[in-house]
């Protein structure tokens, strides 16, 4: 029997309305007339407050329902993409390379969006190294200058339109020629290859493929060619290298492969090691290697030879030229007794591009035996292979009207970069030239086609960066823009691919099978999880023979200049990058400019040797070569007397050519600074003009400099340049004094004077005073602290371009800079020494200590680079004097800042003992001011803004969190897992990026951490330590592998007289 | 009634009734202002406007307009806060120290000097306002319970101390000085003539009827609120000086800051008084009751404090060398030979070496004297802030940091602006509000007044 339900009472008791109403399916029906019939209806009324309540209630719910919130559209995802969580972060693994810099890379993705870049420290032989630009190059990405389309003579046009035109004129040349930067892709190489065979047929020269970069190093290669019979360049090795000579080779920065380069250097200076490297440097202009040298000594660059041949001759070689010895003869005996000492565990680089210095180089390298041991000839860099005599003919045939009749450009920009690119640029005209080129630059804007390349992070790519190792670069996000791949364009050209559009498969498929015909049972997705692969290489037979040297110049009489690179500018690629463009050089600080640097000793009575925010540099102008240009005079110490430097990479779209808003100068309150003939005004000069051309293009000439009328305001971060002896800021000792003495002689830690049981004065340590309880974080929870090595850190920037990154620091633009305004959370202090210090941050006398001569830098200074960030104190001073308690301190041990709390008083910034607080003065996101630099005010660049962090309004302070979402992030999955944190998951976005793992993060509770370790070492000292705000970062001192006997007199005698 | 002793000098000359004394007073109020007082008015008002503008484009810009950055965070904000609040020491402590002490030469100064004090206090105040990079949300500063959550003020801060201390200030002096008006707006309301005048005077006597109950109040008041805005004097500055003493920064950290700043205030205030004095005296031809006994009483002020703050600076000095500290060695050595020497030698030579002049009778006695130094001595304490300010944070702890201040014309914008505003206030005063206090002057008439002195019943009296 089925069980009975019923629906209620009436139901249950089956009453007489139930039973009536029961079939009734609408009860009570009555219908409209019947109601309006009702003879009633008119004495039921409403009353007035019954109205009133009804009319209050419609007006307010008509009134809420007008003011409906604006409709911001969160469109879910139908099928959800696999990889994209919303929130969660997507790494791949990618390979960099831009035609200069290369480096295994790590691309993080947020909702699709390419966001940061930090290097591979897993796989591929840079080993987690990177620079400035390669982190930085993410923010090219979404530059809005960049080419959408095709251009056709200028104006917008299809890819059909271009490809045909582009193959027509290609089919009917008598002559044609592909001019690019190295090629490191063995698919592009192939695709060349396949043009050129179909071009050339047998034996035909009909096609010709020249390799130009803007640096060359061709010298070096004609030289190996000379002596090993190949045009090669070996595997340099640095960590393996007990003396490293570098004869103006700025290795750790600029020069060849820094990207790996610096990780091996990085090796090498460990104080606490077996053994620590020693480097010399002699060097005109003070490069990033050089201020990290253990002995500098300061040469005209047409001394280059001299040394290298000093050194030859006292190794027991025959340099083959006339050997004498100069000012520099000191350094020159240090680095060949250490040479002899260290025999083939050394390495000597020089980064002329003559080929006779690079023969001495050769030669040195086989005296001491290094070939085999820090030099792999077997093992090849691929990098720069730039024919510059080739390059240079064919830009002189095109200047001349001889040029082929198509010119194809791939990734170059010979108008700007070649010293005669102005008549290269007349000759263009009249050939059908196309560019393979992202920006309308200053080559594109002349040439009939413009084929716009994908960026980097949209592209399939492939590497041979060395002869041991194939690498892919993967996309990372869908094409932006109606691009097309470098390869896709070759092989179209060539007949042997159609165009896929935007998700085009052609250089992926591509790829893929020059993989497979290299390796055909290698895995590519396996290839593609990991960026690189290990390549046999075969054995060379190479060896060294000796040969004549080619002619040296001799020395000029006159100043001579040196054309360097900066670090974050490079060869002018990355000009239109504002993160890089401020940027502080890593040894002037100054950003947004060049300039001439000239030793202030030589510049006292002519130029200014000061700046600050009002007062300016002096101007000079510069002849070299019959051309001149006229720049402002920096005071740089340690440049060599009667030589300057200027920096390569400036000047860019000097006829206002569309290459990115961040490339030109702009105006105090907003906008671009205009010529007076209306055009865009560029950033410093171009002096690539000024190279002089022989067998190969040199970097340095006589010049003649003459004061000019004027001055000119230059935006430093940092316009004080030396410690004035403080100890308590900086430490330095000397490896010998580090090795053979106990802690306190080299690092004593301060203390102070109390009074014992007995009412006796003792001096007790710091940490034994305080005014405070002791702060909750100690042996409770994570305590995060930090490690920065001075001895490690080499300054070249890469942290502070990734902190940039990784927090949305704003860009400011030069006028801001210069009134002392630059944002940077992360700061890299560099210091000078002075004739009053033994070492950076010792005073030699207390006695005589001259405040005066102490704030004047050494004519050939020792440097410092001392990473700044917030030091997260325990406690921390500006978390007393806020007001409103916006910012506080986390029971993690951070001091952390609440944006929308803050009122904006600045005291805490006022009483901040290491001044890392950044306040907003402006709106940087909106305010107009702000529009040609800052990214966060254009649509495109927006989106490199990680989602994880605020962007900051206003009137609101802002400073270093510890990057704060990233260890929410780690701890959320270590809480997923249910297991603690592993020491050395959580890195912040400095510890992530630094070539050298100078920076080291970590949970300071956790005893057996990293941090805690090198937090109680003998090296470890903090910043400050006497005024006790008990900081959460640790410094490590900086020992430098030289000998001091001053230095040993104050910190070993010192230490016996207690 | 007073008694004096005869050889005194009177504190009111001439041959004054009590009707003289109400007619002089109430003068400038009831006649046509001349038309110097438009002119300067008109000046004043201009400067002040300008002043206004250029605080709203900075509240519309960003404090970038300012000449500030990284390393200096504050500048000419907080230095004409602190130069505006020392000024604004000066009316307080005649109006309730000198109450107190009986010191009756006060009488003719001490509204003046109290509405000084208010219009300064009022200056003072809008620069922590408006040096906020969010003023708009300024009020979070005052503990008001809020659902922003557990969000409460920190009172670790010294700059919320301020905000109690300087809204306490303002609150106590501007009733003191309030109450002093009230029998006096009753004698204007008495005497005036046109409606409105009689309307508004007769509000702002609240009833006033002069009854002997009514006098004894106001005595007594006074005497209380004077109790009470004595300590106030101590603690304002005492407490604004604070900002800097509790900080860690060389050159702010400093034990002896609160007696140095309470008479470094005193200083500029009386300094402040005797510029504004000497000129009302002649432009109001109240030369009979503010004349130089007056002048020299407040040099003697001046001296006394001028001196304090002299030794303060060179214990300063001193310890600072004795503390073997060596960023506080260096923010002395930074002081007085760095990039802001100039700075340092302008506050000294103003502020320690011009008080002494103060000495010689004759120059202390000279109007013309007293005015130049009074202009001088607060043209040093403007100085002495912005050296305590901005040479102690320019150059701090880490030289990498050091940086240089170039005030930008927004910085001096607003400056000026505050000082043609304090003066479009006190013209105001000068032309509606009595600027002595005629009844408390009566009440030293006979006792100090030139005639009743000069007669020879005087001494029979006493």
């Amino acid at each position: 029997m089925s069980k009975k339900y019923w629906k209620g009472i009436d139901e249950l008791k089956q009453t007489p309305e139930f039973i009536k109403q029961k079939d009734q399916e609408f009860p009570s029906q009555q219908s409209v007339e019947d109601f309006l019939a009702d003879e009633n209806l008119a004495e039921s009324s409403t009353a007035r407050r019954d109205f009133l309540k009804f009319l209050g209630f419609s007006v307010a719910a008509a009134t809420l329902a007008a003011c409906e919130a604006p409709v911001t559209k969160v469109v879910p995802y139908v099928v959800k993409p696999e990889n994209v969580t919303p929130g969660m972060p997507t790494w791949y693994a990618s390979t960099y390379y831009d035609g200069a810099s290369y480096a295994s890379i790590v691309v993080k993705t947020r909702e699709g969006r390419p966001i940061f870049i930090k290097g591979n420290k897993d796989f591929g032989f840079t080993q987690g190294g990177t620079n400035p630009q390669i982190i930085a190059s993410v923010l090219g990405l979404y530059d809005s200058a960049r080419l959408a389309q095709p251009l056709a003579k200028g104006q917008k046009a299809s890819w059909s339109t271009v490809d045909t035109a582009i193959r027509a004129a290609i089919a009917k040349a008598k002559k044609v020629t592909l001019l690019s930067h190295t090629v490191i892709s063995p698919s592009i190489q192939r695709a060349i290859a396949e043009m050129a065979t179909k071009l050339n047929g047998e034996g035909g020269t009909k096609f010709e493929h020249i390799q130009y970069d803007a640096i060359s190093y061709a010298g070096m290669r004609e030289a190996y060619s000379i002596h090993f019979g190949a045009r090669s360049i070996p595997s340099h090795d640095f960590s393996k290298a007990k003396t490293i000579v570098s004869v103006a080779a700025d290795f750790l920065s600029t020069w060849l492969l820094p990207t790996e380069f610096a990780v091996q250097y990085g090796m090498g200076r460990n104080p606490e090691a077996k053994w620590m490297s020693k480097h010399f440097q002699f060097e005109s202009v003070l490069s990033v290697t050089g201020s990290n040298a253990d002995v500098r000594s300061m040469i005209k660059p047409s001394e280059e030879a001299a040394v290298l041949a000093y050194m030859v001759k006292a190794l027991g070689g025959n340099p083959g030229m006339a050997v004498s010895a100069g000012t520099w003869k000191d350094a020159a005996d240090k680095a060949v007794a250490a040479l002899k000492k260290s025999k083939k565990e050394a390495i000597v680089v020089a980064g002329s591009n003559h080929i006779g210095v690079q023969q001495l180089v050769i030669q040195l390298n086989n005296l001491v035996g290094a070939y085999g041991s820090t030099l792999d000839l077997n093992n090849t860099i691929n990098l720069y292979q730039s024919e510059d005599a080739k390059a240079l003919k064919l830009a002189a045939n095109v200047a001349a009207g001889k040029g082929p009749e198509v010119l194809i450009m791939m990734g170059v920009n010979p108008v700007y970069s070649m010293p005669n690119g102005a008549a290269f640029a007349k000759g263009l005209k009249s050939i059908t030239t196309v560019a393979i080129s992202s920006f309308e630059d200053e080559t594109a804007s002349l040439c009939s086609y413009v084929c716009p390349d994908h960026h980097q992070l949209e592209n399939w790519s492939d590497h041979m960066a060395k002869a041991n190792e194939y690498a892919v670069g993967q996309p990372t996000i869908r094409p932006l823009h109606n691009t097309a791949s470098a390869l896709e364009s070759l092989l179209v050209w060539n007949g042997s691919a159609t165009r896929g559009g935007q998700d085009s498969a052609v250089a992926y498929d591509y790829i893929q099978a020059t993989y497979t015909a290299m390796n055909p049972t290698g895995d590519f997705n396996y290839l593609t999880h990991n960026s690189c692969v290990a390549v046999a290489t075969t054995p060379a037979a190479l060896s060294y023979k000796a040969a004549a040297l080619k002619a040296i110049p001799s020395a000029a009489s006159d100043t001579e200049v040196v054309f360097y690179q900066k670090a974050a500018i490079g060869n002018g690629d990355f000009a239109n990058n504002p993160w890089l463009q401020e940027m502080p050089d890593p040894i002037t600080k100054v950003t947004w400019d060049n300039y001439i640097t000239m030793n202030p000793v030589e510049m006292e009575g002519t130029y200014a040797t000061t700046y600050d925010q009002e007062h300016g540099l002096n101007l000079a102008t510069v002849t070299v070569n019959g051309k001149s240009i006229t720049l402002p005079v920096y005071p740089m110490p340690g440049q060599a007397p009667k030589t300057i430097g200027i920096a390569l990479g400036y000047g860019r779209g000097a006829n206002g050519e569309n290459i990115g808003k961040a490339a030109f100068q702009t105006k105090e309150y907003g906008g671009h600074a205009k010529t007076e003939d209306g055009k865009l005004t560029p950033i410093g000069a171009n002096v690539f003009g000024m190279l002089s051309t022989g067998a190969t293009l040199l970097y340095s000439a006589a010049a003649k400099v003459t004061p000019a009328e004027g001055t000119y305001p230059i935006a430093a971060t940092q316009i004080h340049h030396t410690v004035m002896g403080r100890h308590s800021i900086v430490r330095e000792t000397t490896l010998s004094i580090f090795q053979n003495n106990e802690k306190d002689a080299f690092n004593e830690g301060h203390k102070l004077q109390k009074l014992d049981k007995h009412g006796d004065h003792v001096e007790a340590p710091v940490s034994e005073f305080d005014l405070w309880a002791a702060h909750p974080v100690e042996k409770i929870g994570h305590r995060w602290g930090m490690s920065i090595d001075l001895s490690s850190c080499i300054g070249c920037g890469s942290c502070l371009i990734a902190c940039q990154s990784e927090n949305n620091v704003p860009v400011v633009g030069k006028d801001e800079v210069r009134r002392g305004r630059e944002m940077h959370w992360l700061r890299i202090d560099r210091y000078f020494a002075s004739d009053e210090e033994a070492a950076i941050g010792t005073k030699k006398d207390k006695e005589t200590f001259s405040y005066d001569n102490a704030e004047k830098a050494a004519l050939n200074p020792t440097v410092i680079h001392m990473p700044l960030m917030c030091h997260h104190c325990n406690h921390a001073p500006c978390e007393t004097v806020c007001p409103v308690a916006a910012t506080t301190h986390s029971n993690e041990g951070l001091n952390q800042m609440t944006y929308n709390r803050c009122i904006g008083t600045r005291y805490c910034a006022n009483n901040c003992p290491y001044k890392v607080r950044r306040f907003n003065w402006f709106n940087y996101p909106s305010y107009k001011k702000f529009t040609e630099v800052n990214p966060a005010q254009d649509d495109l660049g927006r989106m490199v803004l990680n989602p994880d962090v605020t962007v900051r309004t206003r009137g609101v302070m802002e400073k270093c969190s510890l990057c704060v979402q990233r260890i929410q992030a780690t701890k959320l999955v270590a809480k997923k897992e249910a297991r603690v944190i592993a020491d050395g998951e959580f890195a912040t976005a400095c510890s992530d990026a630094c070539p050298t793992n100078a920076i080291v993060v970590g949970d300071w509770n956790d005893l057996k951490s990293m941090i805690r370790e090198k937090s109680e070492g003998i090296r470890a000292y903090q910043a400050l330590e006497e005024i006790g705000v008990k900081p959460n970062v640790w410094y490590q001192m900086k020992v430098r592998n030289e000998d001091n006997n001053l230095l040993k007199h104050i910190q070993v005698a010192d230490q016996a007289h207690h | 009634m007073q008694k004096e002793a005869a050889i005194r000098e009177p504190l009111i000359l001439g041959h004054k009734t009590y009707h003289d004394v109400t007619e002089d007073v109430c003068r400038p109020i009831e006649d046509k202002a001349p038309k110097m007082w438009y002119i300067l008015f008109g000046i004043a008002l201009v400067i002040g406007l300008y002043g206004v503008g250029s605080i709203l484009y900075l509240l519309g810009t960003g404090i970038g307009v300012w000449g500030l950055n990284k390393t200096i965070g504050w500048a000419w904000d907080i230095t004409n806060f602190v130069w505006w609040v020392g000024i604004g020491h000066a009316g307080t402590l005649i109006s309730a120290v000198l109450l107190l002490f009986r010191q009756k030469w006060r009488m003719a100064i001490n509204r003046s000097a109290e509405a000084m004090t208010i219009f300064a206090v009022f200056m003072a105040g809008t620069f922590p306002l408006i040096h906020m990079g969010r003023l708009w949300v300024g009020y979070w500063v005052m503990p008001i319970p809020n659902q922003f959550g557990s969000l409460w003020v920190n009172f670790n801060s010294p700059l919320l101390w301020d905000v109690f201390a300087i809204s306490t200030y303002l609150s106590v002096s501007l009733v003191f000085w309030y109450i002093g008006l009230i029998p006096d707006f009753a004698t204007i309301r008495d005497r005036a003539k046109k409606p409105l005048a009689k309307k508004m005077y007769g509000i702002l006597s609240f009833g006033w009827s002069g009854r002997a109950k009514h006098w004894n109040r106001f005595e007594l008041v006074s005497l209380v609120l004077a109790g009470l805005a004595t300590p106030l004097v101590f603690s304002v500055h005492s407490i604004v000086s604070f900002d800097f003493a509790t900080s860690v920064i060389p050159g702010w950290h400093t034990t002896i800051f609160p007696p140095y700043f309470v008479a470094g205030a005193v200083f500029s205030g009386f300094a402040m008084v005797q510029t504004l004095l000497l000129i009302m005296r002649k432009a109001m031809g109240l030369e009979a009751y503010i004349h130089t006994k007056h002048v020299e009483y407040m040099n003697i002020v001046i001296m006394v404090t001028g001196s304090i703050v002299g030794t303060a600076y060179i214990t300063e000095l001193f310890i600072s060398w004795y503390s073997g500290v060596e960023y506080e060695s260096y923010a002395f050595i930074n002081r007085a030979t760095g990039p802001y020497w100039w700075a340092y030698w302008s506050m000294m030579t103003c502020n320690v070496i011009s008080p002494q002049l103060m000495w010689i009778r004759r120059l202390r006695r000279s109007l013309l004297f007293t005015f130049f130094i009074s202009i001088v001595v607060n043209i040093g304490m403007w100085f002495e802030r912005y050296v305590i300010i901005v040479t102690s944070i320019h150059r701090d702890y880490i030289p990498a940091a050091w940086s240089m201040h170039f005030p930008s014309h927004i910085d001096i914008a607003v400056y000026i602006g505050t000082i043609g505003l304090f003066f479009v206030f006190f013209l105001l005063f000068a032309r509606y509000f009595p600027v002595l206090a005629l009844n408390e002057v009566k009440t030293i008439l006979k006792g100090s007044g030139q005639s009743y002195k000069e007669s020879p019943d005087y001494h029979k009296h006493h």
